[in-house]
């Protein structure tokens, strides 16, 4: 029972760690680039909804709607304002100001905000716990794992089965061709940015319960979304899903069994072997280059 | 053009890097002239452990009503923070630009025990007075150089002690286990509880570490569950106590939180909701809302910065490193030095400030306080166990 | 306008005389500093002298072979580790104690343990490439901070770990001024080396394997080779300058080599311009003051830092020294 119980709560973390690496996958798939700034701006919205759920007296439905409304606009207008002017810089360039996005985010939390740690008004409870045949979960950890499911369908149905979907694989094979092909690519790019930060935002929301709310709450969710986003493959959106369950929950049952002050070291280890054996990740596509 | 207005940005950042070689202030006795007192202190104000910096804000928001109260002796205190990011290399060049450049009669507080032991052969090599570090006491104990130094600052390790042994004798616990982070802090907890328990011929059954960075402390709730331990002991941040307590509240039947000092905050109640109902949590002086002086410095501290209302306890504990050190400026009187003020301090017995109360040094001591309390905390109100629990004086 | 006519003079480190004026006067400056500068502000340019070997030898992989790594600080801390446990055990050893510890045998100890290092983690890199092989030095840089906290014998445990004043001879190191003579040298040294590799065979052959390396594998360079020894190279680089920073703060603990060093490493690369040596002094220089020369900032401190990366990197995508040869190229036809 202990070991279903550490599995069950594994889970339920990698349920989150999975929203999180979605984003990123997201942006890399269709502009090769690696947001180092998706955890701080997911914090950020995090302390939106914070602000509007406190100071601002909104209930809470109105609240999240708007704070995803936010969340989507502040990345589509991040790329429109920071990462359009650095187009010229190299891939890593831009990674690098990414980063010191993420840095000028995280300084601006503490300005704003404050360092101390606050408490998200949230409806579930922690204190409810359900026994699912003999396997306890809190309230929290089920409506997280069911909004997460949502939203990862809600994904799905934007990359498969909408024109904009379309429009966002067609530019993520080849941006140059889907230009040629009419295809608005700067406003696919921005809106990928808003859909990613728009994931981070529901991540960093269903996270709050958990990590409570201050500038660094998503320094570790952030690098096991990342994690589990190699893991799986960059450029899989399933694999994005299926590497951050496992790193979920191999670091419960590692941390159960053997001990809770390598699990992380331990995670990244098991990444390594498994890219060792699979280059590419569990579900990413073979490089193909031409010379 | 373009060019031209780039040059300028460049001869901007120029003009910086001279200010910063700007000439100092130099004065006859360092950082004292007659109408200021010079103080400083480096604090990480960015970064993973920026709440901690709620102490210096806590001094700085003390100082300023001190001011306006007219100073001490007709001196105002000007009070020098510097963000070094809970790095210790940058804390290294704060404290030495603090010393040499400002020229600050003393060092106050300084968070962590990494930049506290990074910075110390510097201090005493250099006799600059140094209050309060908000580190553990083995740095001191035995130490030849301290002569400079004050500390009133529990001992972790005589608190784990205190905490041990009261859950086993007091409580009747019989399966005592800790959860602590993993770093200097909780090692000196591990290390207390452990030592108690083997004197009572126990040792812990569960020891559950975790690191700064972890986020989901359920595991270590379920570890505990596993060891059947009645009793858990807490070396934690504010967020990893409230999220360790809200994980073993899951379980069945939970067992008893008793917590280190840190986590005597008002904030937990809100942090944690129920899961800190119960839990036992000792302080080393009043609790906010328990006593009338305490909640008038409290006052105070939020009237000029409203921020540290929700950082209450970080900033009354900024206050209580200052404390016992204006008292010294008061005793040593107008013609105040280095030496007139170690003379003062060693003067201080039994003496009772508006936070700290019982403070005691004296020619070769530098342990300021050696005593806590208990309490049980009930809707986030404390309700007090014990009366004072005192441990050996040791430096 | 020079006219290039030899193959040397395309190669020559200094050109002209306005190129050895400059370096004439860069070499009377920073001899002279030790005078000028005050304590804290020497001691601040001896942590930029270990930073900037750090980076150089970070720009050798990243900048030259193309190949990120995310845990440089890894090394950075199994160099620092390495050089104090060196000296610290040969002091104790009875025969040598005349000698003190030798610290620039420390120094090599250090380089070289890292470079061991670099070297394991640079066989994965045979087969990974961009992030994923970013995830495996990721992953390195997090496990060696872990197994320090975890490992209290190496550490130092709940003190941290106090290094020795480096000696020469009876000569003890214990002053910034002197320590400042010492960092210095090395990164001169250094510069010079890494200098003098990226204009070698090792450096076509690094340029070659990060613009293609089936195309350099084609054209014979032998992959695994380079691959591995720019990990090395760059592992050395790092595990020296943590080694000479070790001396520098005279104080180690777990916490000084987190992840964000890593990724201020490589903003100072990224940020001074990649491939070019003097980027990386420059981007190190300016980087490490602003964290270190603006602590009266306070909380606006990470706001001001990464509004400069971004700013940098904005108006100038090739980092400061694309900035600087834009400079060279404008004096040179002023009045133009």
């Amino acid at each position: 029972m202990f070991f279903w119980q550490l599995v069950v709560s594994g889970l339920s973390i990698g349920s989150l760690y999975a929203l999180v690496s979605l984003g990123i996958v997201l942006l890399y798939r269709t502009s090769r680039v690696l947001n180092f700034a998706h955890g701080e701006m997911s914090m950020i919205a995090t302390m939106v909804a914070y602000s509007l759920l406190t100071a601002g007296g909104v209930a809470f439905g109105p609240a999240a709607v708007l704070t995803l409304a936010v969340a989507f606009a502040a990345g589509a207008s991040f790329y429109f304002l920071v990462l359009r002017p650095v187009k010229e810089a190299t891939l890593l360039g831009q990674i690098i100001t990414t980063a010191g996005f993420a840095l000028v985010l995280s300084g601006m939390a503490v300005v704003i905000w404050g360092a101390d740690t606050k408490v998200l008004p949230f409806p579930l409870s922690r204190a409810v716990i359900y026994n699912i045949g003999g396997v306890f979960v809190n309230q929290v950890a089920l409506g997280s794992f069911v909004v997460a499911l949502v939203a990862m369908l809600g994904l799905y149905l934007l990359v498969q089965k909408t024109r904009f979907g379309l429009a966002m694989r067609a530019v993520s094979q080849n941006d140059v061709a889907a230009r040629v092909l009419g295809i608005p690519v700067r406003r696919v790019f921005a809106v990928t940015w808003g859909v990613s930060a728009t994931l981070g935002a529901i991540a960093g929301m269903l996270l709050a319960p958990v990590t409570l709310v201050h500038p660094s709450m998503m320094f570790d969710p952030f690098l096991k979304g990342f994690a589990g986003a190699v893991l799986g493959g960059l450029d899989s959106l399933p694999g994005a899903i299926v590497g951050s369950l496992i790193i979920g929950v191999v670091e419960n049952l590692f941390g159960g069994y053997v001990s809770t002050s390598l699990r992380t070291t331990v995670a990244f280890l098991i990444i390594i072997a498994v890219l060792l054996v699979r280059p590419e990740g569990l579900f990413g596509h073979k490089f193909m280059r031409r010379v | 053009m373009r060019l031209l207005h780039r040059s300028r940005l460049a001869l901007g950042l120029a003009l910086v890097v001279a200010a910063l070689a700007a000439l100092p202030v130099m004065a006859q006795e360092r950082g004292i002239t007659p109408t200021e007192i010079i103080l400083g202190t480096t604090a990480p104000l960015s970064g993973p452990a920026a709440p901690w910096g709620a102490t210096a804000r806590g001094i700085e928001a003390y100082l300023q009503y001190i001011n306006e109260q007219g100073g001490i002796h007709g001196r105002t205190i000007r009070f020098e923070i510097r963000d070094d990011g809970y790095q210790p290399p940058r804390a290294v060049a704060n404290v030495l630009e603090l010393v040499e450049r400002v020229g600050v009669f003393g060092i106050v507080g300084m968070i962590g025990s990494a930049n506290a032991a990074a910075v110390r052969d510097y201090i005493f090599q250099n006799e600059v007075i140094w209050m309060t570090p908000a580190v553990e006491s083995d740095p001191w104990i035995g130490n030849p150089n301290i002569h400079y130094l004050f500390v009133t600052y529990p001992n972790y390790y005589q608190e784990a002690k205190i905490l041990a042994r009261y859950a086993v004798q007091e409580l009747g616990k019989q399966r005592v286990a800790i959860i602590y982070q993993n770093d200097q802090y909780g090692m000196n907890g591990l290390r207390g509880v452990r030592d108690a328990l083997a004197e009572l011929g126990m040792a812990p059954v569960a020891e559950v570490s975790y690191e700064l960075t972890d986020v989901d402390l359920s595991v270590h709730a379920l570890r505990i569950g596993q060891a059947r331990a009645d009793a858990v002991i807490l070396y934690a941040t504010p967020n990893h106590g409230a999220m360790a307590a809200a994980a073993l509240a899951q379980l069945n039947p939970r067992p008893q939180i008793l917590s280190s000092f840190t986590l005597a905050d008002p904030i937990m109640a809100r942090l944690a909701g129920a899961a800190w109902d119960g839990v036992i949590v000792p302080s080393y002086f009043p609790y906010p809302g328990t006593d009338e002086k305490v909640d008038r410095v409290l006052q105070i501290l939020v009237e000029r910065n409203p921020e540290l209302a929700a950082m209450a306890f970080n900033a009354l504990a900024g206050v209580t490193f200052i404390e016992p050190m204006l008292e010294g400026f008061r005793r040593a009187g107008p013609n105040l030095t280095k030496e007139s003020f170690v003379a003062a301090m060693e003067s201080i017995q039994n003496w009772d400030g508006e936070l700290l109360r019982g403070v005691t040094f004296g020619p070769g001591r530098r342990q300021g306080i050696n005593r806590i309390f208990l309490a049980r905390m009930e809707g986030g109100v404390p309700h007090q166990l014990t009366d004072w629990i005192e441990y050996p004086v040791e430096y | 306008m020079q006219l290039i006519q030899k193959y040397e003079e395309e190669m020559a480190l200094v050109r002209g005389w306005a190129g050895w004026m400059g370096v004439a006067l860069l070499a009377a400056a920073l001899l002279a500093a030790p005078w000028f500068l005050r304590g804290y502000q020497l001691y601040i340019a001896n942590i930029i002298g270990s930073k900037i070997i750090v980076a150089i030898g970070l720009n050798l992989l990243v900048g030259y072979t193309g190949q990120i790594s995310l845990g440089h600080v890894g090394f950075v801390a199994i160099g620092a580790y390495a050089a104090t446990h060196f000296v610290t055990a040969f002091q104790k050893a009875a025969a040598f104690q005349w000698l003190g510890g030798p610290f620039w045998v420390a120094l090599l100890v250090g380089g070289a343990a890292a470079a061991v290092f670099g070297v394991l983690v640079g066989l994965p890199a045979l087969r990974l490439e961009g992030p994923y092989l970013s995830i495996v030095t990721l992953g390195f840089g997090l496990a060696v901070q872990q197994l320090l906290i975890n490992w209290p014998a190496v550490s130092g445990g709940r003190i941290g770990l106090f290094v020795p004043t480096a000696r020469i001879g009876p000569w003890l190191l214990n002053s910034h001024q002197s320590m400042y003579f010492l960092v210095w040298t090395c990164v001169v040294l250094l510069s010079l080396v890494a200098f003098n590799l990226t204009r070698s065979h090792v450096g076509r052959a690094f340029v070659a394997l990060r613009d293609s390396d089936i195309a350099a594998e084609v054209t014979g360079v032998n992959l695994r080779y380079y691959k591995t020894l720019a990990f090395a190279v760059s592992a050395f680089y790092a595990g020296f300058g943590g080694a000479l920073e070790a001396y520098v703060v005279r104080y180690l603990e777990p916490t000084m080599f987190n992840l964000y060093e890593s990724i201020y490493y490589l903003a100072m690369v990224v940020v001074g311009g990649l491939g070019t040596i003097p980027g990386s002094m420059f981007g190190a220089t300016l980087l490490t003051l602003l964290q270190f020369g603006l602590s009266q900032a306070q909380e606006y401190l990470p706001v001001v830092y990464g509004a400069v990366v971004i700013l940098v990197m904005t108006i100038e995508p090739l980092g400061l020294y694309g900035r600087w040869l834009k400079i060279k190229l404008w004096s040179k036809t002023w009045p133009l």
